[in-house]
Protein backbone atom coordinates (compact mmCIF):
# COMPACT_ATOMS: atom_id res chain seq x y z
CA UNK A 1 0.00 0.00 0.00
CA UNK A 2 2.50 2.19 0.73
CA UNK A 3 5.96 2.15 -1.76
CA UNK A 4 9.03 4.14 -2.12
CA UNK A 5 10.91 3.98 -5.57
CA UNK A 6 15.05 5.32 -5.60
CA UNK A 7 14.07 7.61 -2.55
CA UNK A 8 16.91 10.04 -1.76
CA UNK A 9 17.20 12.95 0.71
CA UNK A 10 20.61 15.07 1.10
CA UNK A 11 21.21 17.99 3.23
CA UNK A 12 24.07 19.50 1.99
CA UNK A 13 26.65 17.46 1.56
CA UNK A 14 25.53 14.44 3.91
CA UNK A 15 22.92 12.22 1.98
CA UNK A 16 20.58 11.10 4.54
CA UNK A 17 18.51 8.32 2.82
CA UNK A 18 20.40 6.59 -0.52
CA UNK A 19 18.44 4.88 -3.47
CA UNK A 20 16.31 3.69 -1.16
CA UNK A 21 13.38 0.88 -2.46
CA UNK A 22 11.00 0.00 0.19
CA UNK A 23 7.52 -1.64 0.32
CA UNK A 24 4.58 -1.80 3.03
CA UNK A 25 1.50 -4.09 2.64
CA UNK A 26 -1.84 -3.76 3.92
CA UNK A 27 -2.39 -5.42 7.46
CA UNK A 28 1.04 -5.82 8.40
CA UNK A 29 3.24 -4.22 11.19
CA UNK A 30 6.87 -3.45 9.70
CA UNK A 31 9.54 -2.88 11.86
CA UNK A 32 12.57 -0.18 10.82
CA UNK A 33 15.99 -0.72 12.64
CA UNK A 34 19.50 1.23 12.11
CA UNK A 35 21.68 2.70 13.90
CA UNK A 36 21.46 6.55 14.91
CA UNK A 37 21.49 8.96 12.39
CA UNK A 38 20.74 6.32 9.93
CA UNK A 39 18.26 8.05 8.11
CA UNK A 40 14.78 6.51 9.99
CA UNK A 41 13.15 9.70 10.84
CA UNK A 42 13.99 11.15 7.75
CA UNK A 43 12.39 8.77 5.83
CA UNK A 44 9.09 9.63 7.75
CA UNK A 45 9.57 12.81 7.47
CA UNK A 46 10.02 12.21 3.49
CA UNK A 47 6.92 10.11 3.46
CA UNK A 48 4.46 12.07 5.93
CA UNK A 49 5.42 15.42 3.36
CA UNK A 50 7.81 17.44 5.41
CA UNK A 51 10.20 17.07 3.58
CA UNK A 52 10.89 17.19 -0.22
CA UNK A 53 12.36 14.06 -2.17
CA UNK A 54 15.77 15.13 -3.93
CA UNK A 55 15.35 12.04 -6.10
CA UNK A 56 12.91 8.59 -6.52
CA UNK A 57 8.92 9.02 -5.58
CA UNK A 58 6.69 7.67 -3.17
CA UNK A 59 3.41 5.97 -3.59
CA UNK A 60 0.48 5.58 -1.54
CA UNK A 61 -2.48 3.10 -2.75
CA UNK A 62 -1.08 3.50 -5.97
CA UNK A 63 -1.35 7.64 -5.92
CA UNK A 64 2.03 9.28 -6.10
CA UNK A 65 2.33 11.28 -2.73
CA UNK A 66 5.69 12.65 -3.19
CA UNK A 67 5.65 16.09 -3.19
CA UNK A 68 2.25 16.54 -1.78
CA UNK A 69 2.15 18.70 0.82
CA UNK A 70 1.85 17.38 4.64
CA UNK A 71 -1.84 18.30 5.27
CA UNK A 72 -3.32 16.27 2.27
CA UNK A 73 -0.64 13.70 2.70
CA UNK A 74 -2.40 13.27 6.04
CA UNK A 75 -5.79 13.17 4.56
CA UNK A 76 -5.28 10.34 2.65
CA UNK A 77 -4.66 8.88 5.26
CA UNK A 78 -1.29 8.36 6.53
CA UNK A 79 -0.68 9.00 10.29
CA UNK A 80 2.75 9.25 11.99
CA UNK A 81 3.98 10.40 15.48
CA UNK A 82 7.20 12.15 16.35
CA UNK A 83 10.39 10.67 17.88
CA UNK A 84 10.61 13.82 20.42
CA UNK A 85 6.84 13.89 21.30
CA UNK A 86 5.30 17.13 20.07
CA UNK A 87 1.54 17.33 21.89
CA UNK A 88 -0.23 20.53 21.57
CA UNK A 89 0.71 22.05 24.90
CA UNK A 90 -2.09 24.51 25.82
CA UNK A 91 -4.91 21.90 24.46
CA UNK A 92 -6.53 19.43 27.00
CA UNK A 93 -6.06 15.76 25.95
CA UNK A 94 -9.42 15.56 24.88
CA UNK A 95 -8.33 18.67 22.69
CA UNK A 96 -5.96 16.95 21.15
CA UNK A 97 -7.52 14.13 20.28
CA UNK A 98 -10.76 16.04 19.32
CA UNK A 99 -9.37 18.49 16.57
CA UNK A 100 -7.48 15.03 14.94
CA UNK A 101 -10.99 13.50 14.44
CA UNK A 102 -12.52 16.64 13.31
CA UNK A 103 -9.88 17.55 10.43
CA UNK A 104 -9.29 13.76 9.74
CA UNK A 105 -11.16 10.71 7.81
CA UNK A 106 -13.66 10.27 9.47
CA UNK A 107 -15.39 13.15 8.44
CA UNK A 108 -16.79 14.27 11.50
CA UNK A 109 -17.11 17.83 11.56
CA UNK A 110 -19.57 18.54 14.47
CA UNK A 111 -17.25 18.94 17.54
CA UNK A 112 -19.56 17.11 20.14
CA UNK A 113 -19.98 14.05 17.73
CA UNK A 114 -15.41 14.20 17.38
CA UNK A 115 -15.30 14.71 20.98
CA UNK A 116 -17.28 11.33 21.93
CA UNK A 117 -14.97 9.55 19.25
CA UNK A 118 -11.42 11.40 21.04
CA UNK A 119 -12.92 10.12 24.20
CA UNK A 120 -13.47 6.69 22.80
CA UNK A 121 -9.41 7.15 21.45
CA UNK A 122 -8.55 8.22 24.56
CA UNK A 123 -9.81 4.95 26.17
CA UNK A 124 -8.72 2.57 23.76
CA UNK A 125 -5.16 4.34 24.57
CA UNK A 126 -5.25 4.12 27.89
CA UNK A 127 -5.75 7.94 29.11
CA UNK A 128 -8.99 8.68 29.22
CA UNK A 129 -9.00 8.55 32.82
CA UNK A 130 -6.69 11.85 32.15
CA UNK A 131 -8.64 13.66 29.55
CA UNK A 132 -8.81 17.08 31.00
CA UNK A 133 -4.78 17.20 32.04
CA UNK A 134 -2.29 19.02 29.75
CA UNK A 135 0.22 17.08 28.02
CA UNK A 136 2.66 18.89 30.27
CA UNK A 137 1.34 16.79 33.34
CA UNK A 138 2.07 13.53 31.53
CA UNK A 139 4.93 11.40 31.99
CA UNK A 140 7.08 10.87 29.02
CA UNK A 141 4.74 7.50 28.43
CA UNK A 142 1.70 9.33 28.67
CA UNK A 143 3.07 11.77 26.27
CA UNK A 144 3.83 8.81 23.61
CA UNK A 145 0.68 7.81 23.85
CA UNK A 146 -0.86 10.88 23.33
CA UNK A 147 1.21 10.87 20.12
CA UNK A 148 -0.43 7.79 18.97
CA UNK A 149 -4.37 8.90 20.27
CA UNK A 150 -3.60 11.85 18.54
CA UNK A 151 -2.65 10.35 15.29
CA UNK A 152 -5.19 7.51 15.99
CA UNK A 153 -7.98 10.52 15.68
CA UNK A 154 -7.14 11.19 12.08
CA UNK A 155 -8.52 8.04 11.14
CA UNK A 156 -5.30 6.76 9.29
CA UNK A 157 -4.79 3.51 7.16
CA UNK A 158 -1.28 3.63 8.09
CA UNK A 159 0.49 4.36 10.53
CA UNK A 160 4.21 5.39 11.14
CA UNK A 161 5.34 5.28 14.51
CA UNK A 162 8.66 6.97 15.30
CA UNK A 163 10.87 5.39 18.50
CA UNK A 164 7.38 5.50 20.60
CA UNK A 165 8.99 2.63 23.04
CA UNK A 166 12.35 4.58 23.84
CA UNK A 167 12.45 5.77 27.31
CA UNK A 168 10.24 2.99 28.61
CA UNK A 169 10.52 0.57 31.35
CA UNK A 170 10.00 -3.13 30.37
CA UNK A 171 6.66 -3.02 32.00
CA UNK A 172 5.56 -0.31 29.92
CA UNK A 173 7.21 -1.86 26.60
CA UNK A 174 4.60 -4.54 27.01
CA UNK A 175 1.75 -2.65 27.36
CA UNK A 176 2.58 -0.63 24.56
CA UNK A 177 3.72 -3.93 22.30
CA UNK A 178 -0.25 -4.93 23.32
CA UNK A 179 -1.44 -1.45 21.87
CA UNK A 180 0.16 -2.06 18.46
CA UNK A 181 -1.59 -5.42 17.65
CA UNK A 182 -4.69 -3.99 18.88
CA UNK A 183 -4.06 -0.71 16.74
CA UNK A 184 -3.78 -3.16 13.53
CA UNK A 185 -6.30 -5.60 14.83
CA UNK A 186 -9.07 -3.40 16.13
CA UNK A 187 -8.51 -0.49 13.86
CA UNK A 188 -7.27 -2.28 10.90
CA UNK A 189 -4.16 0.28 10.64
CA UNK A 190 -1.51 -0.86 9.13
CA UNK A 191 1.88 -0.33 11.08
CA UNK A 192 5.60 0.82 10.09
CA UNK A 193 7.47 1.26 13.30
CA UNK A 194 10.79 2.69 14.04
CA UNK A 195 12.13 1.09 16.75
CA UNK A 196 15.52 0.62 18.96
CA UNK A 197 14.04 -1.98 21.37
CA UNK A 198 14.75 -5.20 19.93
CA UNK A 199 12.30 -6.96 22.13
CA UNK A 200 9.51 -4.76 20.46
CA UNK A 201 10.91 -5.32 16.95
CA UNK A 202 10.87 -9.39 17.57
CA UNK A 203 7.42 -9.39 19.06
CA UNK A 204 5.50 -7.35 17.26
CA UNK A 205 6.85 -6.83 13.66
CA UNK A 206 5.90 -9.20 10.66
CA UNK A 207 8.78 -8.27 8.91
CA UNK A 208 12.02 -5.70 9.33
CA UNK A 209 13.47 -3.53 7.53
CA UNK A 210 17.39 -2.36 8.41
CA UNK A 211 18.94 0.72 7.50
CA UNK A 212 22.82 2.25 7.66
CA UNK A 213 23.81 5.12 6.62
CA UNK A 214 20.65 5.86 4.25
CA UNK A 215 21.05 2.66 2.57
CA UNK A 216 19.00 -0.56 3.06
CA UNK A 217 21.14 -3.62 4.26
CA UNK A 218 18.30 -6.00 5.05
CA UNK A 219 15.10 -6.90 4.51
CA UNK A 220 12.80 -9.84 6.10
CA UNK A 221 11.36 -11.58 8.86
CA UNK A 222 12.58 -10.27 12.33
CA UNK A 223 14.67 -13.39 13.14
CA UNK A 224 16.70 -13.33 10.03
CA UNK A 225 17.40 -9.48 10.11
CA UNK A 226 18.77 -9.46 13.31
CA UNK A 227 21.07 -12.73 12.72
CA UNK A 228 22.19 -10.86 9.43
CA UNK A 229 25.72 -10.17 9.77
CA UNK A 230 25.45 -6.68 7.60
CA UNK A 231 23.14 -5.67 10.44
CA UNK A 232 25.41 -7.14 13.56
CA UNK A 233 28.31 -5.61 11.66
CA UNK A 234 25.91 -1.88 11.63
CA UNK A 235 25.29 -1.92 15.11
CA UNK A 236 27.93 -3.65 17.03
CA UNK A 237 31.18 -2.36 14.45
CA UNK A 238 33.34 -4.79 12.09
CA UNK A 239 35.16 -6.58 15.41
CA UNK A 240 32.00 -8.12 16.60
CA UNK A 241 31.06 -9.65 13.34
CA UNK A 242 33.80 -11.15 12.67
CA UNK A 243 33.85 -13.49 15.56
CA UNK B 1 -24.07 17.36 38.24
CA UNK B 2 -21.20 19.20 37.54
CA UNK B 3 -22.19 19.37 33.68
CA UNK B 4 -25.87 20.83 34.88
CA UNK B 5 -24.10 23.61 36.80
CA UNK B 6 -21.94 24.76 33.51
CA UNK B 7 -25.06 24.57 31.68
CA UNK B 8 -27.31 27.13 34.51
CA UNK B 9 -23.87 28.99 35.16
CA UNK B 10 -23.81 29.69 30.84
CA UNK B 11 -27.72 30.72 30.88
CA UNK B 12 -27.01 32.96 33.40
CA UNK B 13 -23.94 34.70 31.85
CA UNK B 14 -25.68 34.45 28.57
CA UNK B 15 -28.57 36.68 30.88
CA UNK B 16 -26.13 38.97 32.19
CA UNK B 17 -25.02 39.86 28.65
CA UNK B 18 -28.18 40.06 27.01
CA UNK B 19 -28.94 42.70 30.18
CA UNK B 20 -25.57 44.73 29.59
CA UNK B 21 -26.19 44.95 25.52
CA UNK B 22 -29.72 45.99 26.38
CA UNK B 23 -28.81 48.99 29.07
CA UNK B 24 -25.67 49.65 26.46
CA UNK B 25 -28.63 49.96 23.60
CA UNK B 26 -30.93 52.32 25.90
CA UNK B 27 -28.36 54.20 27.07
CA UNK B 28 -27.56 57.24 24.11
CA UNK B 29 -31.42 57.93 24.78
CA UNK B 30 -30.92 58.97 28.67
CA UNK B 31 -29.64 61.67 27.36
CA UNK B 32 -26.29 61.24 28.44
CA UNK B 33 -24.18 64.44 28.02
CA UNK B 34 -22.32 64.02 24.01
CA UNK B 35 -18.90 63.74 25.49
CA UNK B 36 -20.40 60.17 26.98
CA UNK B 37 -21.62 58.75 24.00
CA UNK B 38 -18.39 59.45 21.56
CA UNK B 39 -16.46 58.13 24.60
CA UNK B 40 -18.56 54.72 24.59
CA UNK B 41 -18.56 54.76 20.94
CA UNK B 42 -14.53 54.75 21.38
CA UNK B 43 -14.53 52.02 23.25
CA UNK B 44 -17.35 49.52 20.93
CA UNK B 45 -15.04 50.27 18.02
CA UNK B 46 -11.33 49.21 20.20
CA UNK B 47 -13.69 46.27 21.33
CA UNK B 48 -14.44 45.36 17.78
CA UNK B 49 -10.66 46.07 16.59
CA UNK B 50 -9.16 43.97 19.55
CA UNK B 51 -11.50 41.10 19.00
CA UNK B 52 -11.48 40.68 15.44
CA UNK B 53 -7.10 41.32 15.67
CA UNK B 54 -7.55 38.26 18.31
CA UNK B 55 -8.53 35.66 15.71
CA UNK B 56 -5.58 35.91 13.57
CA UNK B 57 -3.20 37.14 16.39
CA UNK B 58 -4.53 35.47 19.58
CA UNK B 59 -6.61 32.08 18.14
CA UNK B 60 -4.16 31.24 15.36
CA UNK B 61 -0.81 32.42 16.93
CA UNK B 62 0.27 35.43 14.13
CA UNK B 63 0.77 38.56 15.48
CA UNK B 64 -0.41 40.99 13.30
CA UNK B 65 1.01 44.90 13.57
CA UNK B 66 -0.78 46.09 10.51
CA UNK B 67 -4.44 45.84 11.74
CA UNK B 68 -5.00 49.63 11.43
CA UNK B 69 -4.61 49.21 7.48
CA UNK B 70 -7.90 47.72 7.47
CA UNK B 71 -9.61 50.01 9.52
CA UNK B 72 -8.00 52.72 6.76
CA UNK B 73 -8.94 50.97 4.06
CA UNK B 74 -12.81 50.08 5.23
CA UNK B 75 -13.05 54.27 6.27
CA UNK B 76 -11.96 55.09 2.53
CA UNK B 77 -13.62 52.86 0.89
CA UNK B 78 -16.47 53.76 2.78
CA UNK B 79 -15.71 57.47 1.72
CA UNK B 80 -15.31 56.64 -1.97
CA UNK B 81 -18.56 54.54 -2.41
CA UNK B 82 -20.38 56.78 -1.20
CA UNK B 83 -18.93 59.52 -3.01
CA UNK B 84 -18.89 57.84 -6.72
CA UNK B 85 -22.26 56.34 -6.30
CA UNK B 86 -23.51 59.87 -4.62
CA UNK B 87 -25.30 58.01 -2.05
CA UNK B 88 -27.28 59.83 1.06
CA UNK B 89 -26.28 59.80 4.25
CA UNK B 90 -27.77 57.15 5.20
CA UNK B 91 -26.50 54.61 2.37
CA UNK B 92 -23.69 56.06 2.69
CA UNK B 93 -23.49 54.10 6.08
CA UNK B 94 -24.59 51.32 4.66
CA UNK B 95 -21.57 51.32 2.12
CA UNK B 96 -19.30 50.47 5.23
CA UNK B 97 -20.28 46.33 4.23
CA UNK B 98 -19.08 46.14 1.27
CA UNK B 99 -15.79 48.33 2.88
CA UNK B 100 -15.41 45.23 5.42
CA UNK B 101 -15.37 43.23 1.94
CA UNK B 102 -12.69 45.08 0.47
CA UNK B 103 -10.55 45.18 4.16
CA UNK B 104 -11.23 41.36 4.11
CA UNK B 105 -10.21 41.24 0.07
CA UNK B 106 -6.86 43.07 0.91
CA UNK B 107 -6.41 40.25 3.35
CA UNK B 108 -6.45 37.18 1.29
CA UNK B 109 -4.00 39.08 -1.29
CA UNK B 110 -1.25 40.50 1.47
CA UNK B 111 -1.86 37.22 3.66
CA UNK B 112 -1.24 34.66 0.72
CA UNK B 113 2.53 35.90 1.17
CA UNK B 114 2.83 37.55 4.27
CA UNK B 115 1.72 34.94 6.04
CA UNK B 116 4.36 32.01 4.54
CA UNK B 117 6.56 34.18 7.73
CA UNK B 118 6.33 33.40 11.39
CA UNK B 119 6.79 35.01 14.52
CA UNK B 120 8.56 38.61 14.55
CA UNK B 121 9.01 38.16 10.34
CA UNK B 122 5.09 38.06 10.17
CA UNK B 123 4.81 41.22 13.05
CA UNK B 124 7.64 43.44 10.79
CA UNK B 125 5.69 42.78 7.46
CA UNK B 126 2.44 43.26 8.56
CA UNK B 127 3.89 46.89 10.11
CA UNK B 128 5.30 47.24 6.89
CA UNK B 129 2.07 46.76 5.36
CA UNK B 130 0.59 49.94 7.26
CA UNK B 131 2.77 52.28 6.17
CA UNK B 132 2.64 51.59 2.77
CA UNK B 133 -1.38 51.49 2.46
CA UNK B 134 -0.82 54.49 4.19
CA UNK B 135 2.04 56.10 2.14
CA UNK B 136 -0.30 55.06 -1.13
CA UNK B 137 -3.23 55.94 0.40
CA UNK B 138 -1.69 59.81 0.58
CA UNK B 139 0.00 60.10 -2.49
CA UNK B 140 -3.29 59.40 -4.38
CA UNK B 141 -5.20 62.45 -5.25
CA UNK B 142 -8.72 60.88 -6.05
CA UNK B 143 -8.40 59.65 -2.19
CA UNK B 144 -8.04 63.05 -1.02
CA UNK B 145 -4.31 63.32 -0.86
CA UNK B 146 -2.72 64.85 2.58
CA UNK B 147 -5.71 66.64 2.50
CA UNK B 148 -8.37 64.27 3.52
CA UNK B 149 -11.81 63.34 2.52
CA UNK B 150 -15.32 64.51 3.22
CA UNK B 151 -18.16 62.37 4.05
CA UNK B 152 -21.84 63.51 4.16
CA UNK B 153 -22.99 63.69 7.76
CA UNK B 154 -26.71 62.77 8.87
CA UNK B 155 -29.13 66.29 8.74
CA UNK B 156 -29.79 66.07 12.39
CA UNK B 157 -28.69 67.17 15.71
CA UNK B 158 -25.54 65.84 17.04
CA UNK B 159 -26.87 64.15 20.39
CA UNK B 160 -29.06 62.32 17.94
CA UNK B 161 -26.61 61.46 15.32
CA UNK B 162 -23.78 60.30 17.93
CA UNK B 163 -26.73 57.99 19.63
CA UNK B 164 -27.20 56.71 16.07
CA UNK B 165 -23.59 55.88 15.20
CA UNK B 166 -23.40 54.39 18.81
CA UNK B 167 -26.12 51.96 17.91
CA UNK B 168 -24.50 50.80 14.84
CA UNK B 169 -21.75 50.11 16.53
CA UNK B 170 -22.72 48.34 18.99
CA UNK B 171 -24.44 45.72 16.69
CA UNK B 172 -21.11 45.93 15.04
CA UNK B 173 -19.36 44.68 18.59
CA UNK B 174 -21.95 42.36 19.36
CA UNK B 175 -21.74 40.53 15.76
CA UNK B 176 -17.65 40.61 16.05
CA UNK B 177 -17.77 39.27 19.32
CA UNK B 178 -20.60 36.29 18.65
CA UNK B 179 -18.58 35.11 15.40
CA UNK B 180 -15.21 35.07 17.58
CA UNK B 181 -17.03 32.99 20.39
CA UNK B 182 -18.69 30.87 17.67
CA UNK B 183 -14.98 30.68 16.63
CA UNK B 184 -13.49 29.38 19.57
CA UNK B 185 -16.12 26.67 19.95
CA UNK B 186 -16.01 25.27 16.34
CA UNK B 187 -13.49 23.04 14.19
CA UNK B 188 -12.37 26.13 12.56
CA UNK B 189 -11.14 27.40 15.84
CA UNK B 190 -9.90 24.01 16.73
CA UNK B 191 -7.80 24.07 13.57
CA UNK B 192 -6.85 27.69 14.33
CA UNK B 193 -5.42 26.65 18.00
CA UNK B 194 -3.49 23.57 16.54
CA UNK B 195 -1.52 26.32 14.13
CA UNK B 196 -0.82 28.41 16.89
CA UNK B 197 0.73 25.79 19.29
CA UNK B 198 2.74 24.01 16.03
CA UNK B 199 1.84 24.62 13.04
CA UNK B 200 3.74 21.48 11.38
CA UNK B 201 1.87 19.03 13.68
CA UNK B 202 -1.13 20.44 12.71
CA UNK B 203 0.06 19.91 9.15
CA UNK B 204 0.09 16.54 9.56
CA UNK B 205 -3.07 16.55 11.35
CA UNK B 206 -4.81 16.80 8.05
CA UNK B 207 -4.87 20.45 8.53
CA UNK B 208 -5.14 22.60 5.46
CA UNK B 209 -3.21 25.54 7.53
CA UNK B 210 -2.70 27.88 4.62
CA UNK B 211 -6.04 28.13 3.95
CA UNK B 212 -7.38 28.32 7.38
CA UNK B 213 -4.74 31.20 8.23
CA UNK B 214 -6.18 32.93 4.92
CA UNK B 215 -9.66 32.34 6.19
CA UNK B 216 -8.33 33.68 10.01
CA UNK B 217 -6.56 36.84 8.32
CA UNK B 218 -9.80 37.61 6.06
CA UNK B 219 -12.06 37.60 8.84
CA UNK B 220 -10.17 39.19 11.04
CA UNK B 221 -9.74 42.05 8.44
CA UNK B 222 -13.50 42.25 7.72
CA UNK B 223 -14.23 43.67 11.31
CA UNK B 224 -12.13 46.40 11.13
CA UNK B 225 -13.15 47.38 7.88
CA UNK B 226 -16.96 47.42 8.49
CA UNK B 227 -15.58 49.80 11.69
CA UNK B 228 -13.33 51.92 9.85
CA UNK B 229 -16.66 52.74 7.14
CA UNK B 230 -18.96 53.70 10.58
CA UNK B 231 -15.79 55.33 12.14
CA UNK B 232 -15.64 57.66 9.09
CA UNK B 233 -19.53 58.47 8.95
CA UNK B 234 -19.14 59.11 12.54
CA UNK B 235 -16.57 61.82 12.22
CA UNK B 236 -17.83 63.04 8.66
CA UNK B 237 -14.11 63.89 7.84
CA UNK B 238 -10.93 61.68 7.45
CA UNK B 239 -7.57 61.95 6.73
CA UNK B 240 -4.46 59.61 6.90
CA UNK B 241 -2.95 60.38 9.81
CA UNK B 242 -6.43 59.89 11.76
CA UNK B 243 -7.61 56.51 10.21
CA UNK B 244 -3.98 54.66 9.32
CA UNK B 245 -2.48 56.16 12.84
CA UNK B 246 -0.13 53.57 13.71
CA UNK B 247 -0.69 54.15 17.24
CA UNK B 248 -4.15 52.39 16.71
CA UNK B 249 -1.94 48.89 15.41
CA UNK B 250 -0.02 48.97 18.35
CA UNK B 251 -3.10 49.92 20.67
CA UNK B 252 -4.89 47.21 19.81
CA UNK B 253 -2.49 43.70 19.84
CA UNK B 254 -1.80 45.82 23.46
CA UNK B 255 -5.54 45.39 24.68
CA UNK B 256 -5.85 42.03 22.96
CA UNK B 257 -2.74 41.03 24.64
CA UNK B 258 -3.98 42.85 28.27
CA UNK B 259 -6.82 40.93 28.30
CA UNK B 260 -5.53 37.74 27.01
CA UNK B 261 -5.94 36.27 23.23
CA UNK B 262 -6.88 32.83 24.70
CA UNK B 263 -10.68 33.98 24.46
CA UNK B 264 -13.09 36.37 23.03
CA UNK B 265 -13.45 37.54 26.83
CA UNK B 266 -9.83 38.38 26.84
CA UNK B 267 -9.91 41.53 24.14
CA UNK B 268 -12.65 42.81 25.26
CA UNK B 269 -12.28 42.62 28.52
CA UNK B 270 -8.52 44.40 28.12
CA UNK B 271 -10.19 46.54 25.11
CA UNK B 272 -12.29 48.07 27.92
CA UNK B 273 -9.99 48.41 30.31
CA UNK B 274 -7.27 50.33 28.35
CA UNK B 275 -9.50 52.97 26.81
CA UNK B 276 -10.92 53.83 30.32
CA UNK B 277 -7.03 54.46 31.18
CA UNK B 278 -6.24 56.06 28.49
CA UNK B 279 -8.75 58.46 28.49
CA UNK B 280 -8.32 59.18 32.53
CA UNK B 281 -4.55 59.33 32.21
CA UNK B 282 -4.90 61.89 29.24
CA UNK B 283 -7.48 64.07 30.91
CA UNK B 284 -5.66 63.94 34.19
CA UNK B 285 -2.27 64.18 33.39
CA UNK B 286 0.08 65.55 30.02
CA UNK B 287 0.11 63.27 27.20
CA UNK B 288 3.97 62.60 27.75
CA UNK B 289 3.38 60.85 30.94
CA UNK B 290 0.27 59.04 30.02
CA UNK B 291 2.33 57.38 27.50
CA UNK B 292 5.06 56.45 30.29
CA UNK B 293 2.16 55.17 32.76
CA UNK B 294 0.57 53.42 29.83
CA UNK B 295 3.86 51.61 28.93
CA UNK B 296 4.86 50.89 32.52
CA UNK B 297 0.73 49.37 33.17
CA UNK B 298 1.65 47.27 30.34
CA UNK B 299 5.35 45.45 31.14
CA UNK B 300 3.50 45.13 34.47
CA UNK B 301 0.79 42.88 33.01
CA UNK B 302 2.62 41.14 30.68
CA UNK B 303 5.81 40.30 32.81
CA UNK B 304 3.17 39.08 35.89
CA UNK B 305 0.29 37.77 33.52
CA UNK B 306 1.47 36.94 30.80
CA UNK B 307 -1.54 35.17 29.51
CA UNK B 308 -3.31 38.10 30.19
CA UNK B 309 -5.62 39.73 33.01
CA UNK B 310 -8.84 37.62 32.51
CA UNK B 311 -6.54 34.50 32.85
CA UNK B 312 -5.03 35.25 35.60
CA UNK B 313 -7.88 36.28 37.47
CA UNK B 314 -9.72 33.17 36.40
CA UNK B 315 -6.55 31.13 38.60
CA UNK B 316 -7.14 33.53 41.28
CA UNK B 317 -10.14 32.15 41.95
CA UNK B 318 -10.20 28.58 41.49
CA UNK B 319 -7.10 28.73 43.23
CA UNK B 320 -8.75 29.81 46.58
CA UNK B 321 -11.38 27.35 45.86
CA UNK B 322 -9.16 24.66 45.51
CA UNK B 323 -7.81 26.23 49.27
CA UNK B 324 -11.37 26.61 50.38
CA UNK B 325 -11.90 22.69 49.11
CA UNK B 326 -8.23 21.33 51.03
CA UNK B 327 -9.28 23.42 54.31
CA UNK B 328 -12.78 22.01 54.52
CA UNK B 329 -11.28 17.96 53.41
CA UNK B 330 -8.81 18.36 56.57
CA UNK B 331 -10.76 19.77 59.03
CA UNK B 332 -13.48 16.34 57.95
CA UNK B 333 -10.46 14.64 58.11
CA UNK B 334 -9.41 16.11 62.30
CA UNK B 335 -13.69 15.65 62.92
CA UNK B 336 -13.55 11.63 61.74
N1 LIG C 1 16.69 18.82 9.04
C1 LIG C 1 17.94 18.33 8.91
N2 LIG C 1 18.94 19.10 8.45
C2 LIG C 1 20.18 18.62 8.30
N3 LIG C 1 20.53 17.36 8.58
C3 LIG C 1 19.60 16.53 9.04
C4 LIG C 1 18.25 16.96 9.24
N4 LIG C 1 17.53 15.92 9.70
C5 LIG C 1 18.38 14.89 9.80
N5 LIG C 1 19.62 15.24 9.40
C6 LIG C 1 20.79 14.35 9.35
O1 LIG C 1 20.43 13.22 8.60
C7 LIG C 1 20.97 12.05 9.18
C8 LIG C 1 19.88 11.06 9.46
O2 LIG C 1 19.09 11.55 10.52
P1 LIG C 1 17.78 10.83 11.06
O3 LIG C 1 17.15 11.74 12.07
O4 LIG C 1 16.96 10.43 9.92
O5 LIG C 1 18.37 9.56 11.79
P2 LIG C 1 17.63 8.42 12.60
O6 LIG C 1 17.89 7.16 11.88
O7 LIG C 1 16.22 8.77 12.84
O8 LIG C 1 18.44 8.44 13.94
P3 LIG C 1 17.96 8.21 15.46
O9 LIG C 1 17.95 6.76 15.68
O10 LIG C 1 19.01 8.91 16.26
O11 LIG C 1 16.63 8.84 15.60
C9 LIG C 1 21.73 12.48 10.42
O12 LIG C 1 23.08 12.56 10.11
C10 LIG C 1 21.17 13.84 10.73
O13 LIG C 1 22.14 14.65 11.32
MG1 LIG D 1 15.08 9.24 14.46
Amino acid sequence: MLKGIGVEKRFGGLTAVTSLDFEIFDGEIVGMIGPNGSGKTTLFNLISGLFKLDKGAIDFQGFRISGLPPYKVAKLGIGRTFQIVRPLMELSLLENVTTAVLYGSSGLHEVDVARDMAMNILKFTGLDSKFRNFPGELGIEGRKRLEIARALGSKPKILLLDEVFAGMNSKEIEGAIELTFRIRDEYRITVFMIEHVMKAIMTACDRVIALRHGVKIADGPPEQVANDPEVIRAYLGESYAKN
Amino acid sequence: MAHGNDRSGFYRVKLILVGIIFVLGVYPWLAPPVYFISFAFNVLTYITLATSWNIIGGYTGYLSFGHVAFFGIGAYATAVLGARLDLGPALVILASLPAGVVSALVAVVIGYPCLRLRGPYFAVITLCFAFVTELTVRNLDFLGGADGLWIKGLAMPIETSRSIFFELMLVLTVVCLSSAHWIETSRFGAGLRAIREDEEVAQTMAINTPKLKIMAFAVSAFFPGVAGGIYACYLTYIHPDIVFDVNISILIVLMALFGGGASWVGPLVGATLLTFVNEGLSTFVKAEFARIIYGCLFIIVIIFMPNGIVEFLKNLIVKRRLRTKFVKNKSSQLLS
